[in-house]
C-alpha cells in the first residue's frame, strides 16, 4: 500500500494520460445515456474530442424532476441497488439509482478522498451527518469501510450521545457541518470537557454548507484537529466528489469520476480556469444514472497551477454561492418554493406569513411567521395551536428540517410584494 | 349566557395597556380579565358592560377578536362554591375550557365565569341543578 496516495497512478496521473481517459469515459457514458428517456436521441454517438463536450446539451435540475421518476434510468431496474431521493410532498422529487458498480466506485472515490486526508485503517471514524436519504450518510459510510477505518454511523444530532461515542471508542475523525461542530463546542464547554485535551480528534471533514476560512481555523482551533473542506451532491452521487489534500488549499476534483466545467451562468458559455462561474460536471462512470453536464448551480473557480501534494486533478475554490435561490439550512438544501408551496395548501395561512433564517447559538433556525387574521381567529387556543403544529409537521415531511412556527397579530408582517417567496436571512456568513 | 370577548395578542410589551386604553376611551367599563399564556401568544379574555361595543373597537384597532359565550354564576362567596358547581357539570358531562371568577363585596357574592364545550346542554343543567346564572344585561350591569 502507497503511503501517501490511496491510488497512486490515478491521483498523480499526467494531464494528457487523464484526459485520454475521460474521453474514453465519457463516450462510454454517451453510450448508456442513449438509454435514458430523457436523453435518448439527443446525444451523438461519440465524441471526437473534449472540446466538442460544448455541443452536449446541459441537464438542469427541473429535467431531473420532470424525469421523475425514471426519466433518467439507464439500466433495467433490476439492476439498480439503492436509490437516493430528495424529500418532496409537494411537487417533484429527483431520484439518483445506483448499481453496484455505482456503489462501489463512489465508495472508492470517498476511500481515496479521506486517505488523502491523512485517516488510515487504525483511525475511528465518526459519522456525523443525517443517515438515511441524505447521501452524507451511506456515502461516507461506504468510504470508511472500504478504506478500513472503523466507522461509527452515529448520524446528527444527540450531542450527549455524539460525545459520549468519542469519549468511549476513541474517535479520531469526523464528518461534521461547520454549524454543527460549533454547537457541539458549546456543548462541550457545558460538560466541562475541553476536546484538545480530552479526545482523540485529528481529522475533520466539513461540508454540507457553506463556510469561512476563519470558520475552519476556529473549528481547527477548538478541537485541536485539522478540518478539510469536501464538496459533493446527490446528482453526483454525494459527498467525494471533490475533497481537500493535506495543502488544505483548494478542493481536488476527482477527474477520473467527474468531467469539470464551468460556465457564466447566464449565458451558458464555458469559461477557463481562474475565472469564477458555475460549476457543470458530467459523471464518467456512473453506469445506473449517467448525467451529463449538469449545472449544479453552486458557483466556484477552477484554480489554475500544480498543487504540492502531486496530484493531477484540479481544485476547486470553496462554493461561493448559488445561481438560484436554493437556501442550505442546517446542512439541507431547501428551496424557498418547497416552503412555498406547503403552505399554500393550509388555508388558513392565506398569504399572510414570513420565513426567516437565524443563527441560534451557531445551528440554523428556520422561523415561519404567520399572522392570526380575523377569519380564522375564534378565540379558541387548541385551533390554534393544531395549526402549529400541522404546518410544522408539513413543512417538516417536505423540507426535512422542523421549523419553528410563530403566530403574530394581524398586519404586523410586511406586505408581501408580487409572486417572490418572502424569505429573510438574517445569518451572517459563518 | 353573557358574552366574553377574546383578543389574540403576540407576548410583547404594552398590549394590555392599548387594549384597555382603546375600552376605556370608548367609555367601556371592564368587570373582568384573564390571560391565557402560550408563550409567544396569549388570549386575553374580557367581561365588559358592552361586548359588542369592544369587539368592534378592538376590532377596528386591527386586533382579531372572537366573542364566545359564557355561563355567568352568581353564587354565595363561601369556601366550597367552586366544587359545588364544578362537581355537578363534571358529574353530567360538561368540560370546562376556562373559569375564573371576581367578587361582589358589597353583596357577599361572587360571579363565576365559565366556559364550557357544550353550552345549551351546560345552562339547562346549571338551571336544573339549583344555580342562579346572570343574563347578559344583569352581568353587564352588575
Amino acid at each position: 500500500m502507497d503511503e501517501r496516495y490511496w491510488n497512486r497512478a490515478l491521483e498523480t496521473m499526467p494531464r494528457s494520460d487523464l484526459e485520454s481517459l475521460q474521453l474514453s469515459r465519457i463516450n462510454s457514458a454517451l453510450a448508456r445515456a442513449a438509454h435514458e428517456k430523457h436523453y435518448r436521441k439527443r446525444l451523438p454517438d461519440r465524441l471526437e474530442s473534449l472540446e466538442d463536450v460544448i455541443t452536449l446539451p446541459f441537464t438542469k435540475k427541473q429535467d431531473l424532476r420532470n424525469g421523475f421518476p425514471d426519466g433518467f434510468l439507464s439500466v433495467p431496474l433490476e439492476d439498480i441497488v439503492r436509490l437516493h431521493s430528495s424529500s418532496g410532498t409537494t411537487g417533484r422529487a429527483t431520484v439518483v439509482y445506483h448499481t453496484r458498480g455505482d456503489i462501489d466506485n463512489w465508495s472508492e472515490l470517498v476511500a481515496r478522498s479521506m486517505y488523502m486526508t491523512g485517516v488510515r485503517k487504525g483511525d475511528v471514524f465518526q459519522n456525523m451527518m443525517g443517515y438515511g436519504l441524505f447521501t452524507g450518510g451511506l456515502g461516507l459510510h461506504y468510504g470508511s469501510e472500504k478504506l478500513g477505518s472503523l466507522t461509527i454511523p452515529a448520524s446528527s444530532g444527540n450531542s450527549k450521545r455524539q460525545i459520549k461515542l468519542m469519549q468511549d471508542f476513541g474517535t479520531t475523525a469526523i464528518h461534521i457541518t461547520p454549524s454543527y461542530a460549533l454547537h457541539l463546542y458549546t456543548i462541550f464547554e457545558e460538560e466541562g470537557i475541553d476536546p484538545r485535551q480530552d479526545l482523540k480528534l485529528r481529522i475533520a471533514f466539513l461540508g454540507a454548507e457553506p463556510y469561512t476560512e476563519e470558520t475552519r481555523k476556529k473549528i481547527e482551533s477548538l478541537y485541536g484537529m485539522r478540518a478539510f473542506n469536501s464538496y459533493g451532491l446527490s446528482e453526483m452521487n454525494g459527498p467525494g466528489v471533490a475533497f481537500e489534500c493535506e495543502e488544505q488549499n483548494g478542493m481536488h476534483l476527482w477527474e477520473d469520476s467527474y468531467l469539470l466545467e464551468i460556465i457564466d451562468p447566464a449565458t451558458g458559455e464555458v469559461l477557463e480556469d481562474g475565472h469564477e462561474g458555475e460549476l457543470v460536471l458530467t459523471t464518467l462512470q456512473r453506469e445506473g444514472m449517467p448525467i451529463i453536464r449538469y449545472r449544479t448551480g453552486d458557483i466556484a473557480t477552477v484554480y489554475t497551477g500544480t498543487c504540492p501534494c502531486g496530484r493531477t486533478h484540479r481544485r476547486i475554490s470553496r462554493i461561493k454561492g448559488r445561481s438560484d435561490d436554493m437556501l442550505i439550512i442546517k446542512g439541507v438544501n431547501i428551496y424557498p418554493m418547497q416552503v412555498e408551496k406547503v403552505l399554500m395548501g393550509i388555508p388558513e395561512i392565506g398569504h399572510n406569513y414570513l420565513i426567516e433564517i437565524e443563527n441560534v447559538e451557531y445551528l440554523d433556525t428556520m422561523r415561519i411567521k404567520v399572522e392570526v387574521v380575523q377569519e380564522i381567529f375564534h378565540g379558541n387556543i387548541g385551533e390554534l395551536e393544531r395549526l402549529k403544529r400541522r404546518i410544522v409537521e408539513e413543512l417538516k415531511n417536505e423540507i426535512l428540517i422542523r421549523p419553528q412556527v410563530i403566530l403574530v397579530e394581524p398586519n404586523s408582517l410586511p406586505k408581501s410584494e408580487g409572486k417572490a417567496v418572502r424569505v429573510v436571512d438574517h445569518r451572517e456568513k459563518r | 349566557m353573557a358574552s366574553q370577548v377574546t383578543v389574540f395578542v403576540e407576548n410583547k410589551p404594552g398590549r394590555i395597556s392599548r387594549i384597555a386604553r382603546i375600552l376605556g376611551d370608548e367609555g367601556i367599563n371592564i368587570r373582568a380579565i384573564t390571560i391565557s399564556d402560550m408563550g409567544e401568544y396569549g388570549l386575553i379574555n374580557i367581561i365588559s358592560n358592552d361586548p359588542e361595543g369592544a369587539a368592534e373597537a378592538l376590532s377596528n384597532d386591527g386586533f382579531s377578536v372572537s366573542r364566545k359565550y359564557v355561563i355567568a354564576i352568581i353564587m354565595e362567596d363561601r369556601p366550597g362554591g367552586l366544587a359545588d358547581i364544578t362537581e355537578y357539570l363534571h358529574s353530567n358531562g360538561i368540560n370546562l375550557s376556562n373559569a375564573y371568577g371576581f367578587i361582589l363585596q358589597q353583596r357577599d357574592r361572587a360571579v363565576l365565569i365559565l366556559e364550557v364545550d357544550d353550552y345549551e346542554r351546560a345552562e339547562g343543567l346549571i338551571r336544573k341543578g339549583g344555580f342562579h346564572t346572570l343574563t347578559m344585561e344583569e352581568l353587564h350591569n352588575l
